[in-house]
């Protein structure tokens, strides 16, 4: 192929303008990465946990300070539970009570710290999903 | 000096400064949306892959390294983008054999091409031209990027990169030279 003729395709391809797209082009991409680094930085500052949860733990909070209060009182739960409902089988309570004497209470702490984040958690989503009904 | 140039913005966006990338969509936005273009064949799916081209470039501009010329890597960004479209709404690729490569395009004489007229007897034999094969060619010509960078922006293989320009440059010819017979003919 003639080296010239292809220098000169060259200077000639060069000289040509290319299509171009609408003048606001530049205008669009640059509003299109604004609004998307608005959304990121909308994402990356909503709180994981919202208020609804602080409520919800401040509540069971105070549910648990309450058990304390109630047991250091010299109430006890059991004979509470019996006078609330006497009709309770009592056997049913003598289970209960085994099964949780022998897995013990470490285990049964974690657990039921587990559950209650969960279930906390899941009220907290459910609450931010329906925020115009709690609102 | 151009790649320095692009080094300095990328910096100043990858600092936080966003305003610094519309620089970059200047410089580019004409190639990239020729491409778009000659793949899609349509202005405004091209000036809409053209966009996605320019933020997918932004979202991954942390991973730019500089190793290679920032354009290379942004046309491999749009090149793939428009190639991965076409596949999804499976639009038919023209067929490289449909265009007639003749012996005597060796000869060609551009001077034979009136000046006035040189810029769009040009632009009208490329737009006849593959996309892939325009691609090549624009990139080759128009961008003066190496054999090398476009086998990296193309995903070909330099030995094939070289024989595909090779073709498109003689193709280019053809039909450059079918068109000058035809204004020829017109004068007459």
């Amino acid at each position: 192929m003639n080296e010239l003729e292809d220098i000169k395709l060259k200077a000639l391809l060069q000289q040509m303008k290319l299509d171009s797209p609408e003048p606001n082009f530049s205008v669009r991409v640059m509003n299109k990465i604004f609004e998307e680094n608005s959304v990121l930085e909308r994402i990356k500052s909503e709180k994981v946990l919202g208020r609804g949860f602080w409520i919800i733990l401040i509540l069971f909070v105070i549910l648990l300070a309450a058990i304390f209060i109630i047991y250091n009182s010299g109430a006890q739960p059991e004979s509470q539970l019996q006078t609330l409902l006497p009709e309770v089988n009592s056997g049913v309570t003598e289970g209960y009570k085994s099964i949780f004497n022998k897995m013990g209470t470490v285990p049964l702490s974690i657990a039921g710290i587990l559950i209650a984040s969960s279930v906390l958690l899941f009220i907290d989503r459910f609450i931010s999903s329906n925020t115009k009904i709690f609102a | 000096m151009e790649q320095k140039d692009d080094i300095y913005y990328i910096e100043k966006v990858k600092e936080g400064q966003t305003n610094y990338f519309s620089y970059i969509v200047e410089k580019y936005q004409d190639i990239v949306f020729s491409i778009a273009l000659k793949v899609l064949r349509n202005r405004e799916d091209a000036e809409e892959m053209a966009q996605e081209s320019f933020i997918k470039a932004y979202k991954s501009l942390h991973t730019f390294k500089g190793n290679a010329k920032f354009s290379t890597w942004l046309y491999r960004i749009t090149y793939n983008s428009c190639i991965s479209e076409v596949r999804k709404k499976k639009i038919h690729f023209a067929s490289t054999d449909e265009i007639e490569i003749k012996d005597e395009t060796e000869e060609l004489n551009l001077d034979g091409i009136p000046e006035e007229n040189r810029a769009r007897v040009i632009k009208e034999a490329l737009s006849k031209l593959p996309e892939e094969e325009y691609t090549l060619v624009i990139l080759y010509y128009f961008e003066e990027q190496s054999i090398e960078e476009i086998s990296k922006v193309t995903k070909l293989s330099e030995s094939n990169t070289k024989v595909k320009l090779y073709r498109a440059r003689k193709k280019l010819y053809s039909i450059l030279n079918e068109m000058m017979k035809d204004e020829l003919y017109t004068i007459l």
